[in-house]
């Protein structure tokens, strides 16, 4: 961005800290007059160099480092890095295993699209709306540490299964949960096709098509509600996901209201999908029986070879890219997260929109400063 | 939506014979991965090539790996698509004395931050890129690589306000 400013335009930075954002980013943004000339994103200020850190930690210890990469979407990062950790060995996790995974990964996504519609409806203006799907979301998190014995950061998966079975009493306790959950979600998606200052402010606003929307790269909600039908649950599948019935949820619209519709729908999809794992899922062992190494092993050597496994994080598109040298430890761990080209789409999103939709528009993105500044 | 292992043959028989001398070790690992390793000179070719006629319009990510024995950077490309599950890791040698690769942000627009990125950690210098500054790392790192081999400051300089 050209940070020299003509006669009646003005330079506003917005952050590092700031209240309306996800994570400390900055967004300069120049302005003239209320309308947003140019803009850029400057990141670096909780970069972590998990990158870094993955290459000097053996595979095991690797897991609760990946969590940290984005505590939203803790599980789908654990997947994608134990998955390809699996890839390389040549593990393929029992069948129970993957339909655990498959349901505490469909949890993290509840909760994940509950705390990034509280945190949209802050933005907007909306405080109190950002307490009701805090409380909702609270059950969410009880399911999921009932399972996983923590709230966020949960380090279950392991390389061919997970840590622990589903606890007693799981399948009730969800069945309770989500009659919540949907009775929620209800009320509040009236309340938001009714209220006229809501439509007013994310109605045709921040619009991206479904051209622009795959030239920038977003993947995930901000993609499908373009029109888009794309979701590597779908499309490069992975699990038991060919198993179970679902359907991409899309919106045409491509603005901030289409991109919330996106998120509710999902809420709807990913409890269904829970639901019948729940009714599918197999008796049986949690980890394959020839195992090549003991499951909490701390020392494995990993054979010689490279992979890229992705999955479907609930931001959009999550992949691993993992080199190995036949030592304990990867040799270069690249992480593709879903954000970082969102965050990338920003600046050309909010040209020529008001001053007062940019938070708006970058709240209905749901982006994750943590997961873009690895 | 193509996807069995024929196609994923013929993407590949369709680069090499549209570029026989830039295109080598082409690889299919399975029906939803391929690999091949490219010229370095021809590399936005490649990639518009790719976009324009195999569908491969979506960039997954764009990395670099140091292989300090062989001194050489690999320059990563994971491209994927819209339309089809297939994913190309395209890769490109640099020399670790002097890495130089054309960008090829015309061709995917957001190649912009990771190619920033891989500059910044790993020194390679992309040619013709719109505005190739660090992102993530403090002014002070810029030229220490931090994620090539040799590096030695990890962890004391990079973690020194913290312990």
């Amino acid at each position: 961005m050209d940070t020299n400013v003509g006669p009646d335009e003005m330079l506003i930075h917005l952050g590092p800290q700031h209240v309306a954002q996800p994570g400390p980013f900055r967004l300069n943004v120049k302005v003239k007059g209320e309308t947003v000339q140019d803009s850029e994103v400057e990141l670096g200020f909780i970069h972590k160099g998990i990158e870094k850190i993955l290459e000097s930690k053996t595979y095991l210890q690797g897991i609760p480092v990946v969590d940290r990469a984005c505590y939203l979407a803790a599980l789908s990062n654990e997947e994608a890095f134990v998955g390809s950790v699996e890839r390389l060995v040549g593990i393929e996790p029992t069948e129970r295993s993957q339909y655990i995974r498959v349901i505490v990964e469909e949890l993290s996504r509840i909760q994940s699209h509950l705390l990034g519609y509280a945190e949209y409806a802050s933005f907007l203006g909306f405080v109190s709306m950002f307490m009701y799907p805090i409380a909702v979301r609270e059950k969410v998190l009880e399911l999921l540490e009932m399972t996983t014995g923590a709230r966020i950061t949960h380090s279950y998966l392991r390389f061919g299964g997970v840590r622990d079975d589903l606890p007693e009493g799981f399948e009730a306790k969800c069945k309770e949960t989500f009659e919540y959950v949907r009775k929620g979600v209800e009320e509040w998606g009236e309340l938001m096709k009714t209220d006229m200052i809501y439509r007013e402010r994310a109605v045709g606003i921040g619009v991206l098509t479904p051209d622009v929307a795959s030239d920038l790269g977003v993947s995930g909600p901000p993609l499908r509600a373009t029109g888009v039908d794309f979701d590597i649950r779908k499309d490069d599948s992975y699990l038991v996901y060919d198993d179970l019935d679902f359907k991409v949820c899309t919106e045409t619209a491509g603005d901030i209201d289409a991109r919330i519709w996106v998120r509710i729908a999902e809420i709807y999809e990913s409890m269904y999908i829970i639901e019948q794992a729940l009714d599918q899922i197999p008796s049986g062992p949690l980890f394959p029986e020839n195992l090549p190494y003991d499951r909490r092993s701390p020392v494995m050597r990993v054979p010689e070879g490279e992979v890229f496994y992705r999955v479907e994080d609930p931001r959009g598109e999550m992949g691993f890219y993992m080199v190995s040298d036949g030592s304990d430890k990867p040799y270069r761990v690249k992480i593709r997260g879903p954000v970082y080209p969102t965050m990338q789409a920003l600046p050309p999103l909010i040209k020529g929109t008001q001053l007062a939709d940019v938070v708006a528009i970058a709240g209905s993105m749901d982006a994750c400063t943590s997961e873009a500044d690895r | 939506m193509i996807g069995d292992i024929m196609d994923a043959e013929k993407i590949i028989d369709s680069l090499t014979s549209k570029f026989p001398e830039a295109i080598s070790d082409t690889n299919t690992e399975s029906e939803r991965r391929i690999s091949a390793y490219a010229d370095a000179d021809n590399i936005v070719e490649i990639c518009q090539y790719l976009k324009d006629e195999l569908q491969f319009g979506h960039l997954c990510s764009e990395t670099a790996v140091d292989l300090i024995q062989k001194n050489e950077i690999d320059v990563v490309y994971h491209i994927g698509s819209y339309d089809h599950p297939v994913v190309l890791t395209l890769k490109a040698k640099l020399s670790r004395d002097k890495p130089q690769i054309e960008s090829v942000v015309p061709v995917y627009w957001n190649a912009n931050w990771y190619e920033r990125e891989t500059y910044e950690l790993f020194g390679v210098q992309y040619k013709n890129h719109p505005d190739l500054r660090n992102l993530v790392l403090p002014d002070e790192l810029l030229g220490d690589w931090p994620l090539r081999k040799d590096y030695e400051g990890f962890p004391q300089n990079t973690a020194k306000n913290l312990v």
